[in-house]
């Protein structure tokens, strides 16, 4: 029992960062970035070219997948989402805009990694970085969930309690909430922009980093498939509440790890999209989430 | 030519039932309604025309005909289920449902032969009859796209408030998108099973949900027209970009992230775009003549007799 | 002067009387945005064939209260009647499709379509199919856009016109649907002199042939001259209602409105 609570709270880590990149970006700068899952993926995979040719500590490692994210985030802002805000006259249409520009955007690393690799999982074999076993009141403990664990729930915090309190992250929520007033109040919406995005894809670098340590490998498609997941966490909490994104990772880890353990295996995916689906039937602010003021 | 034909008939039918699929976001996006229920509807449809046929011994006519109109049940009730929500909200929930049908019949039994799905289920079915199905859907939505019901589903897309305020029952619109998108997906998904006789969990998944939308976006999301263009770019481009071998997807993205940036109305926005243009440019021209008659009254005259 | 100008808690007098000849009557409307009053608690009548306006400053609650009017807004309390039909439970469509057409403070026209087509729209809402009906909407059509000075330009887009030509769709698409009642929140905001003086001339040619007509607009002496009845609104109530020149000198109404805009026209 102890083991599986143990399990959900790792996975639950590893959803928390890569869903706290996906929502950052969108309840702020209003993108959703559906390039989140490949920008996620290629990170490990910029990671695990680089461990092939030179044996790397794990710290170096998590820092590569890191900087690739911010890149490849970046240039998603720079050559595509940017030029779409800057050429839609309303939100509107931008919104489905920008989905379809990230579809496009995640197509390119997903075919070259799938390229390259053959479509076969891949790991960071080349590093020298051995997970130690050992066990804490009988428990079976790797120092790869220690890591995790630790870099998910104070990344997760961190971010929250910025978000919350920071001068700067008061400017991003008032873009989220009236970019009008935002750039009223002096805020530069592309500059924050390009930040916001960075920041989000190295979240989502980290979470690929972070994952391929604990899995030994993840296989190019893995990126759309936690794309999904991050939907689930990010509906559930609440769109706007970084708190209820953390609530929401461990929810969902911890509803699959169930599943998992009553071996029902085949149902494990239901989970995610059953959520989607019955939060937003039930309660479609989320669990946190502000009821949304429409005005006319 | 007789070779052409049987050398890509694969290609050509695909066209069909590609359309078809895409028809079912398109319909419900043009009045707004950010729906994916359709593909989660083809899903359905491609099931039960299997399972007709496997299990019950349905001809092909009846397996297409209960697929339909099961597709518009399901996705009505769906609508009805979820008519509070709208926009993003809208477009998760229907992809959950699309995505729990195909964990459904993953668990399905005997019924829809779990994850290795069903086979033997060949139709029979032919290009002509596709063809058929085509022109018949195609009829219909042109009728939904020109006079006043096109203007009236337009207000519910543009502004739904104005729409109700002009006497239009926006929630019903809705409504009635959902069930439409359903037949559509079921048909073909149906289809698309019967001509390949086999269908499997793997059939209904995300990625069927981002082509539907990519078709429309690219082609252009206001007319069947766009869909049509939409379909025939994205069936046909593997076949076109095989020169570039194993970098085909890299293509593909770039070329979908650049219509995305490059092309808000898609394919046909852009073209209906540079024809109203030049139409405006000529009638500037017709009316800076000195002697000519009043700008207003030249531009009735050029745009009386389009 | 029947009714002389008198504070929003008088306005029961005589309702009776005026119940079986009322074209609409709203009872004591509310509508409340979270902990906003926007509209708290008005009564009004129209009686047919006359032209009603609403004054106020910014913010008083004149759009919202249209809005209630319409059914668009939810109402917090209160009761609306429609040529003796109760309506606040329908939907919005329903009381449009009765009879009830207006134009909103804001254009809102379809942006992709002619001026042509944004007129039918309104045309056409109630039509069925059948072709006599088809060409009595396009009659109609062409009737709104001739009276609204749109003529020549049925095949422009909107991106083509003026600001104040754009209005002029928008009271265009109203009447074409034949109303019973037209509401009009700000008709002519935008518009030059002369173009201001067009409108008004229309809405009194309306007025002529007997339509009911409820009319919000911020310049007091056109309202003094266009209307017949006039209601002032102040944070969301009724301060004063009755014949134009009496509710304008009313107290409280120079106090709320004319205090700041009044001046030039003393
Ligand atoms: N949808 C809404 N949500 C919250 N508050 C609203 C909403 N609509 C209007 N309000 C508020 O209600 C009040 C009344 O607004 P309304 O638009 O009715 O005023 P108005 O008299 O039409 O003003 P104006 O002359 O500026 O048009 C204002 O304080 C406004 O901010
Ligand atoms: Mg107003």
């Amino acid at each position: 029992m102890a083991q599986h609570i143990l399990n959900a709270v790792a996975l639950g880590s590893v959803y928390l960062v890569f869903a706290l990149g996906m929502a950052l970006a969108w309840s702020t700068i209003g993108i959703l970035n559906f390039a989140h899952g490949a920008t996620f993926m290629f990170s490990a995979f910029t990671a695990h070219v680089i461990t092939q040719q030179v044996a790397l500590p794990m710290p170096a490692v998590v820092l590569i997948a890191v900087a690739a994210g911010a890149l490849i985030a970046t240039l998603t802002q720079v050559l595509a989402f940017g030029p779409i805000m800057r050429r839609a006259t309303e939100h509107r249409a931008a919104e489905l805009r920008i989905l379809i520009g990230g579809i496009g955007v995640a197509a390119i690393p997903l075919a070259i990694a799938e390229r390259v690799t053959a479509s076969a999982p891949f790991g960071f074999r080349g590093s020298t970085y051995q997970a130690q076993v050992f066990e804490v009141f009988g428990l079976r403990m790797t120092t790869t969930v220690l890591v995790i664990v630790v870099a998910g729930i104070g990344i997760g915090v961190g971010v929250w309690r910025w978000l919350a309190t920071s001068r700067q992250g008061l400017a991003l929520r008032a873009i989220g909430v009236d970019s009008e007033t935002a750039s009223l109040m002096g805020v530069d919406r592309a500059t924050l922009a390009l930040g916001t995005m960075a920041t989000s894809g190295a979240l989502a670098g980290l979470a690929g980093a972070l994952l391929t340590f604990q899995l030994g490998a993840i296989a190019p498609a893995s990126g759309d498939q936690l794309l999904i997941k991050a939907f689930a966490i990010v509906v559930l909490g609440g769109l706007g509440s970084m708190g209820g994104v953390i609530v929401g990772a461990f929810v969902l880890a911890g509803a699959e790890t169930f599943v998992l353990a009553m071996n029902q295996g085949t149902w494990v995916d239901a989970v995610s999209f059953g959520l989607i689906f019955l939060v937003l039937l039930l309660r479609p602010q989320g669990l946190f989430g502000r009821k949304e003021v429409r005005r006319t | 030519m007789i070779d052409w034909y049987f050398s890509h008939i694969v290609l050509i039918q695909s066209t069909f039932t590609t359309l078809l699929l895409a028809l079912s976001v398109q319909v419900p996006l043009r009045a707004g309604v950010f729906s994916f229920a359709g593909v989660g509807c083809y899903g359905i449809g491609g099931y039960l025309a299997a399972i007709g046929m496997v299990h019950y011994g349905l001809s092909t006519a009846t397996a297409i005909l209960l697929a339909a109109v099961a597709g518009g049940a399901v996705a009505y009730a769906l609508g009805l289920l979820i008519q509070r929500l709208t926009g993003l909200y809208l477009a998760m929930a229907t992809v959950a449902f699309t995505l729990i049908i195909s964990v459904l019949v993953v668990n399905g039994g005997d019924l829809t032969g779990g994850a290795s799905g069903l086979f033997g289920a060949l139709g029979m079915l032919d290009t002509g009859h596709l063809l058929a199905v085509v022109v018949v859907v195609v009829a219909a939505l042109t009728f939904t796209e020109l006079g006043p019901l096109g203007r009236r589903i337009e207000a519910v897309r543009e502004d739904p408030e104005l729409a109700s305020a002009m006497g239009i029952d926006v929630a019903r619109y809705r409504r009635a998108t959902f069930a439409v998108s359903g037949m559509l997906g079921g048909l073909s998904g149906s289809m698309t099973v019967l001509l390949r006789s086999t269908v499997t969990p793997d059939d209904i998944n995300f990625h069927l949900v981002v082509l539907a939308l990519t078709i429309i976006i690219v082609g252009g999301s206001r007319s069947w027209i766009g869909a049509l263009i939409g379909t025939v770019i994205f069936v046909w481009m593997p076949e076109v970009l095989a020169f570039v071998g194993e970098w085909e997807d890299v293509v593909y993205g770039v070329l979908v992230a650049a219509a995305a940036v490059y092309l808000p109305g898609g394919v046909t926005g852009a073209a209906v775009d540079g024809y109203r243009k030049y139409r405006r440019k000529r009638r500037e021209a017709a009316a800076s003549p000195p002697d000519a008659p009043p700008p207003q009254q030249a531009a009735a005259a050029v745009g009386g007799d389009s | 002067m029947t009714s002389s100008a008198l504070a929003g808690a008088g306005a029961g007098d005589g309702r009776d009387a005026e119940a079986a000849t009322s074209v609409l009557r709203a009872d004591d409307v509310a509508v409340h945005f979270g902990g906003v009053k926007a509209v708290d608690g008005v009564s009004i009548v129209l009686t047919p064939g006359r032209l009603f306006g609403i004054l106020g400053p910014n913010g008083s609650g004149k759009s919202t209260l249209l809005a209630a009017l319409t059914r668009l807004v939810p109402l917090t309390r209160g009761r609306l009647e429609f040529e003796g039909r109760r309506y606040d439970r329908v939907r919005p469509h329903t009381i449009a499709a009765r009879g009830v057409a207006r134009t909103f403070q804001t254009v809102r026209i379809l942006p992709g379509r002619t001026v042509f087509d944004n007129v039918a729209l309104g045309a056409e809402s109630a039509g069925s199919g059948s072709k006599a009906e088809r060409g009595r909407a396009r009659e109609r059509v062409r009737r709104a856009i001739e009276r609204t000075g749109l003529s020549g330009k049925e095949r422009h887009r909107p991106d083509e016109l003026s600001y104040g030509h754009q209005r002029r769709v928008e009271i265009a698409r109203a009447i074409a649907s034949e109303p019973t009642l037209l509401l009009l929140d700000e008709p002519t905001a935008g518009m030059n002199r002369q173009e201001r003086d067009d409108i008004t001339g229309l809405l009194a040619d309306l007025r002529a042939e007997g339509l009911t007509q409820l009319l919000i607009e911020h310049d007091v002496q056109m309202m003094v001259d266009a209307c017949d009845h006039l209601f002032a609104m102040n944070f969301g109530a009724l301060i004063a209602e009755g014949e134009p020149e009496a509710v304008v000198r009313h107290p409280a109404v120079q106090e709320a409105y004319l205090g700041t805009q009044g001046r030039a026209h003393a």
